[in-house]
């Protein structure tokens, strides 16, 4: 029985993530969070850049998880999983020059990061200059497009209920879809 | 990058429907072909896949700072002293402002009349009845018993999961929005609730047309409120409207 339930547990936590549902993401982000920070507040770091650390790590391991590149046994191995993302970026910011140049060396050798050589996990995920233009391009997109296509593509919701919230058929909505898709290629060609 | 560029509607369906998995098995294998075979399909299917993942990225990228602002506030109860004596003000400020805005609604209650009278009239539908052994739909029943334990998520998330094959049901519809109106979610109950009362054989109708126009009455919508009331024969309706009018 336990078997049962721990596997049954395991894929919904997967689905809720793929779902995109946003107590599931706020209570990873709420539970993680404080780790990160400690760790790079010892680290050298400020809480400025712990929150972007850790939200680049966030967007990446749900990336995974929703591309299958990482299938979490459940939600304790998704904390250690996003731990050791943040702890591989941060680590890549303090081995950069910029970054050198601003501390001292006493303080270098002072990290209490060990550094773990090639630990396997992807967390360049969402480093894709076509994928930044087209992020760049939804947030610039207009309001009517953007709620539309956030509706689809992340809230997951039914044409029929998406219709219904527009007033339309459904045949205009997947018009307006298209539409709206073609526009935000558009602008995220022309930002290159 | 052009051809990239010009895509039809119908071939930016197939290849969404294919990146979803939703392609019949027959219309797989031909997009399969194709895949394969003409030259610039591929990245077609690449970038159009790119665009999917990046409007999804952004839409939660927008919400990050949010959850950031919640986690924080979550965490301001660490144990260090300081973070205590820092928490102790913010206790009392944050029992200052409970003052301030109950305060505040007792004005705005008593200032509004929809308001008041919808908190008068309105609770939620009892729900059916769940016998043990019921076993031919199961999971309805159990998020029966969700909604009536007051877990209002868990039973959305699974009759909303079962509307997506039965649009039309009316029982589906009917409980959705109950369950929405009951976590205050009274915009999004409006579709649902409106489609039982196109139905004139459902046994919802006049719940849905009184619950309707609470729904509205809540919205502020007084027009409308009174227009689905007049509409139900339930005994509370002609009471609402009474007060109404």
């Amino acid at each position: 029985m336990r078997e049962v339930y721990k596997v049954d547990h395991r894929l919904q936590i997967v689905g809720a993530i793929k779902r995109n549902d946003s107590a599931t993401l706020q209570r990873i982000y709420s539970g993680n969070y404080p780790k990160v920070e400690a760790l790079i507040l010892k680290n050298s770091g400020t809480k400025d850049h712990a929150k972007d650390i850790f939200q680049e790590a966030f967007l990446a391991v749900w990336q995974n998880v929703k591309q299958d590149k990482f299938i979490p046994q459940s939600e304790s191995s998704i904390n250690g999983y996003l731990y050791t993302i943040a702890k591989n970026k941060w680590m890549d910011v303090l081995r950069s020059q910029g970054f050198k140049k601003t501390i001292t060396a006493t303080q270098l050798a002072h990290f209490e990061i060990k550094d773990e050589e090639n630990n396997g996990i992807d967390d360049d995920i969402l480093k894709d200059e076509r994928l930044e233009d087209v992020m760049l391009a939804f947030k610039n997109l207009g309001d009517a497009c953007q709620r539309l296509l956030r509706m689809f593509y992340f809230e997951k919701m039914s044409m029929n209920l998406i219709a219904e919230e527009l007033n339309l058929d459904s045949a205009s909505t997947r018009n307006k879809k298209y539409r709206c898709m073609q526009k935000l290629r558009q602008l995220a060609l022309k930002k290159n | 990058m052009d051809d990239l560029h010009h895509i039809s509607q119908e071939e930016f369906e197939r290849i969404e429907a294919y990146l979803n998995g939703s392609l019949s098995e027959e219309d797989l294998s031909s997009f399969e072909v194709q895949l394969k075979n003409e030259e610039g399909f591929a990245s077609k299917v690449e970038d159009i896949k790119t665009v999917l993942i990046g409007i999804e990225t952004q839409s939660l990228k927008a919400q990050l700072d949010r959850f950031h602002d919640e986690a924080i506030n979550n965490s301001t109860n660490a144990s260090n002293s300081e973070t205590k004596v820092r928490s102790l003000n913010l206790r009392r400020i944050a029992v200052a402002a409970a003052l301030i805005i109950a305060a505040g609604s007792f004005w705005f209650l008593t200032g509004n009349s929809n308001e008041r009278l919808y908190a008068k009239y309105y609770s939620p539908d009892p729900g059916l009845p769940t016998t043990m052994g019921d076993t031919d739909n199961y999971e309805f029943y159990e998020a029966m018993v969700s909604y009536k334990q007051g877990n209002y998520k868990d039973a959305l998330k699974t009759w909303k999961d079962q509307l997506n094959t039965k649009t039309k049901n009316d029982t589906l519809n009917y409980f959705v929005g109950s369950a929405l109106l009951a976590s205050k979610q009274e915009k999004e109950a409006l579709s649902y609730l409106l489609e039982v009362t196109k139905q004139d054989h459902s046994t919802f109708k006049n719940e849905a047309l009184y619950y309707l126009g609470l729904a509205y009455l809540k919205s502020d919508n007084k027009e409308k409120a009174i227009e689905y009331l007049k509409k139900s024969n339930a005994t509370q309706a002609k009471d609402l409207l009474n007060k109404l009018d």
